[in-house]
């Protein structure tokens, strides 16, 4: 994994509000097509952090480093709200955002792209009138319109059904065999464990733990990544269910 | 790329229902309604300035405020400032796609009121009138971002969209005049653009040469509310209204 171009560097991050440090001395790295889980309770600082090296806020520490200087035009975003027109249809939308990129569209590649997050049947339809999970795929469909290099997801499949989540993570896993590289958060465990490459487990704003799934779960001698979520959030866990 | 954006901002605008209700259906229903009642020629063609300047509000102002705010809270903004595509080209170009828009919503209300009630404007008093529209649509336009930027949520959009349309409507000659009306009121008007607008409508059609003061006034109101737009302009939802810090994490 190490040989591979490092996409994404950063270093030292740290942000504060008040005297309340939300993300302390974040390090971490992305290479090129692997996928990348962000995790970590509610409130740990995951949303800060992705924030932080999107340019969405500004780290009070550290610095960040992308592998080109324009790499907005070679980045995807899709935010945890779902980010479109809600008046304009599938196609529509792809088209007017993959003109904010500064890239044309044409009807044969929407529709391409459309087929690939599993919405070729909703080409036409309002984005409004989607279902949910429909929505985030659009998302998604919107993230990847101008063929980026790296690709964020904030959490693509809280609040759906099992079979939109099989669909979403269908997706992740196409657009890294295509060489895209993928950094997603995620409460969920078995989501993390079939899909990630890499881990960066964050608590109270920290790195608690960082590596390869596997390796993790064998260092931690724990059989699943859900067991070693609960070992080492313990503590937010027990406050969570207070 | 500019076109698409521009065509995209143009459809997003032509499905919004309610406002073009406000805007078109409305106003002529008003414009229809008061002009049976009213048989007089003069009143006829303060109708039909009034109705048009009226409809221009409710697009330009409460349309700009509902769509932006739609805009804001699904996060466009914030998605935009992760493209390279600035910001201000996005907003330039939802105001010139509801300007264009107004503009043939106003020529439409314009060309109805002229035909209903036989009203007949000259060629180059039509120009004038169309840069004074274009002026108001932009003025107001300034003026639903401002709104958006104060609201927290949809129902505030009303609140003081209404906090701004009660004193302009009351304290302007849009529908009547305010020649018998109490000083006070006349004063509270003055501090509106939409007295200048209406004053500088009416003079255009009749008086070209004392067009200019009005023009001259409608401008400076479209500079000053550009000012506090960009100023209060928040990009996401979470940020205060002034220097853009965030409120919560």
């Amino acid at each position: 994994m190490n040989e591979r171009r490092i996409l994404l560097k950063a270093e030292h991050l740290s942000k504060n509000y008040g005297s309340r440090t939300v993300v302390n001395q974040v390090r971490l790295q992305v290479h090129e097509g692997e996928i990348l889980a962000v995790i970590g309770p509610n409130g740990a600082g995951k949303s800060t952090t992705i924030e932080m090296l999107l340019g969405l806020r500004r780290p009070d520490h550290g610095n960040i480093t992308y592998w080109r200087q324009d790499y907005l035009s070679r980045i995807g975003v899709q935010l945890q709200a779902t980010s479109f027109f809600p008046s304009l249809s599938c196609i529509e939308n792809l088209r007017l955002f993959a003109a904010f990129y500064k890239t044309k569209l044409d009807i044969e590649k929407g529709r391409a792209l459309l087929s690939l997050c599993g919405l070729q049947d909703a080409a036409a339809t309002e984005a409004s009138r989607l279902s949910g999970g429909q929505q985030k795929r659009l998302a998604i469909a919107i993230a990847t319109v101008h063929n980026p290099e790296l690709i964020f997801l904030d959490e693509p499949t809280s609040a759906l059904d099992p079979r939109n989540r099989l669909e979403i993570h269908t997706v992740i896993r196409k657009l890294a065999e295509a060489g895209t590289a993928v950094v997603f958060t995620s409460h969920d465990m078995e989501e993390v464990q079939k899909l990630a490459d890499r881990v960066t487990m964050i608590s109270s704003g920290s790195i608690i733990a960082a590596g390869v799934p596997e390796e993790l779960c064998e260092q931690y001698d724990v059989s699943h990544m859900n067991e070693l979520y609960l070992k080492l959030t313990s503590k937010e866990v027990a406050v969570a269910c207070i | 790329m500019y076109m698409t954006i521009f065509r995209s901002m143009i459809v997003t605008s032509l499905r919004d229902r309610i406002s073009l209700f406000y805007s078109i259906l409305f106003p002529t229903a008003l414009l229809i309604g008061l002009g049976l009642y009213f048989n007089s020629p003069e009143y006829r063609f303060n109708l039909l300035t009034g109705t048009v300047l009226l409809s221009m509000l409710f697009w330009s102002v409460q349309g700009t405020a509902f769509q932006v705010y739609q805009q804001r809270s699904r996060g466009v903004y914030k998605l935009l400032k992760v493209t390279p595509l600035s910001n201000l080209s996005f907003i330039l170009n939802v105001t010139l796609a509801r300007t264009v828009l107004g503009l043939i919503i106003n020529g439409i209300i314009l060309a109805i009121g002229m035909i209903a009630y036989g009203v007949s404007i000259p060629l180059t008093n039509l120009v004038i009138l169309g840069f004074m529209l274009t002026l108001g649509t932009l003025c107001f336009t300034a003026m639903g971002f401002f709104v958006t930027n104060l609201a927290s949520n949809e129902a505030q959009i009303n609140m003081f969209s209404n906090l701004i349309y009660i004193p302009m409507l009351f304290g302007s000659e849009i529908f009547y005049s305010l020649h018998y009306a109490p000083q006070w009121i006349k004063t509270a008007g003055n501090l509106f653009p939409l007295t200048y607008l209406v004053q500088g409508v009416r003079v255009s059609v009749t008086d070209i040469g004392g067009v200019l003061p009005y023009i001259g006034s409608v401008t400076a109101f479209t500079v000053g509310l550009v000012f506090l737009a960009v100023l209060t302009f928040r990009f996401d939802g979470d940020q205060a209204l002034l220097f853009r810090k965030y409120r919560k994490v």
